[in-house]
C-alpha cells in the first residue's frame, strides 16, 4: 500500500485571516498578526474597496505558504471566491468558514458542510441499502 | 454446513457494526463542529460589540486599522501541528493553541518537574513534607513567570492603540482569545469529521460496486 503524504507539522504555525476590519482588529488583539522581512502579512483585511482578484491572490498565497495552519475566512468573503475555496481539499491548512458582523453564518454554505451533505440525500441513503 | 450458515452472517454483523461506528463517528463530529461553530457565533459577537464599545470610548481614530503594527514582528499566538498518532493511515492533523507562548511554556514547567523529580528520588524516602513543599512553590513561580509573559504580550499587543485604552478593549481582546480557542477545537472537529467522511465515503463506494 502506497504511503499518503504526511502532514507537514509544526511548532509554531500562523493562523491567517481574510475577514473585515473589527474581526482582523478582534484576532490581533489576541497576538496573531505576524509581519515577516518582506512586510508581507497573514492577513487581509476586506472593506468595500477590496476586489475579488485581491481576495483570490490572498487565499492563493495563504493556501500555499507553509508556515500557516489555520486560514479564517468571513463567510460572506468565501463566497466571492467559492468556487476557489470549494476546490480547495488538503488537510493544512484548514480553511475555517466564521460569521461576521454584518453576515450571519449559514451553513448551506459553507464549503466543508457542502462537500459532505451529500449522505443525507436520498439517493445515497438508497443506493446504500441495496 | 450449519458451521458455515452462522459463520456468514456474523461476518456481516461484524461489517454493520464496523460501518455504524464509522457512520456514528462521522455524526459525532459533525454535532461538534456544528456546536462549536455557534459557540464561536455568540463569542464573536460579544467581542464585536466590545470592540464597538471601545471605539465609541477611545474614539474611532484610536481602534483604526491604520494603526496597526506593519513593522517585522512574529506572531505571539501560533499553533503546534502535529499529525493524529492514534490513526495509522491517516492524514488527519492535530492543531494544539499556544496563546502568548504559553503552551511551550507550560510544556517548559512539565519538563523541569520531571527533571527535578529525576535528581531527588531519594529524598522521597523523608522530609516528603518538605519536597511537595518546595515543589509546590516552583510550580507556583513558573506558573506566575508564564502569567506574565502572557500579561506582558497582552499588553504589548493592546500598546498599538495607546497608553491608556479602554477596559471595553481589554474585554474585546479576552473574548478574541476565546474565540480563538474555540476556533482551534474546530479545526480538530472539521479534521475528525473529514476523516469519518472518507471512511463512511469509501464503504459506500465499495458497496456500490
Amino acid at each position: 500500500m502506497a504511503n499518503r503524504n504526511q502532514i507537514p507539522t509544526s511548532n509554531s504555525a500562523l493562523i491567517a485571516m481574510i475577514a473585515d476590519e473589527d474581526t482582523v482588529v478582534g484576532f490581533l488583539l489576541a497576538g496573531v498578526g505576524n509581519v515577516d522581512l518582506r512586510r508581507k502579512t497573514n492577513y487581509l483585511i476586506v472593506d468595500s474597496k477590496t476586489t475579488v482578484k485581491q481576495v483570490e491572490d490572498a487565499f492563493k498565497e495563504f493556501t500555499t505558504r507553509e508556515d500557516i495552519a489555520v486560514i479564517l475566512i468571513s463567510q460572506y468573503v468565501a463566497n466571492m471566491i467559492r468556487f476557489l475555496v470549494d476546490s480547495y481539499s488538503k488537510p493544512v491548512p484548514a480553511i475555517l468558514e466564521i460569521p461576521s458582523k454584518d453576515h450571519p453564518y449559514d451553513p448551506a454554505h459553507d464549503s466543508i458542510l457542502s462537500r459532505v451533505k451529500y449522505l443525507f440525500s436520498a439517493e445515497s441513503v438508497a443506493s446504500g441499502r441495496r | 454446513m450449519e458451521v458455515a450458515d452462522h459463520k456468514a452472517p456474523t461476518l456481516e454483523n461484524g461489517q454493520l457494526a464496523d460501518e455504524n461506528a464509522d457512520v456514528l463517528q462521522f455524526m459525532d463530529s459533525m454535532d461538534a463542529y456544528f456546536t462549536l461553530l455557534h459557540s464561536l457565533s455568540s463569542t464573536l459577537r460579544q467581542g464585536w460589540l466590545e470592540l464597538a464599545s471601545a471605539r465609541h470610548s477611545m474614539g474611532a481614530y484610536r481602534v483604526n486599522t491604520v494603526l496597526l503594527d506593519h513593522t517585522s514582528h512574529s506572531a505571539a499566538t501560533t499553533l503546534l501541528v502535529t499529525q493524529d498518532e492514534g490513526k495509522v493511515d491517516s492524514v488527519e492533523p492535530r492543531f494544539t493553541l499556544c496563546k502568548w507562548g504559553s503552551s511551550s511554556n507550560e510544556k517548559f514547567l512539565g519538563e523541569k518537574q520531571s527533571s527535578q523529580d529525576q535528581l531527588h528520588p531519594q529524598l522521597r524516602h523523608r522530609g516528603s513534607t518538605q519536597l511537595s513543599e518546595e515543589k509546590t512553590s516552583s510550580e507556583n513561580k513558573a506558573s506566575c513567570e508564564i502569567d506574565d509573559q502572557v500579561q506582558k504580550g497582552r499588553s504589548k499587543s493592546l500598546s498599538v492603540f495607546g497608553t491608556l485604552v479602554s477596559p471595553k478593549l481589554r474585554s474585546a481582546q479576552l473574548s478574541f482569545e476565546t474565540a480563538l480557542e474555540t476556533l482551534v477545537e474546530m479545526a480538530n472537529a472539521r479534521s475528525e469529521m473529514l476523516y469519518a467522511f472518507d471512511k463512511v465515503d469509501k464503504k459506500l463506494g465499495d458497496g456500490k460496486e
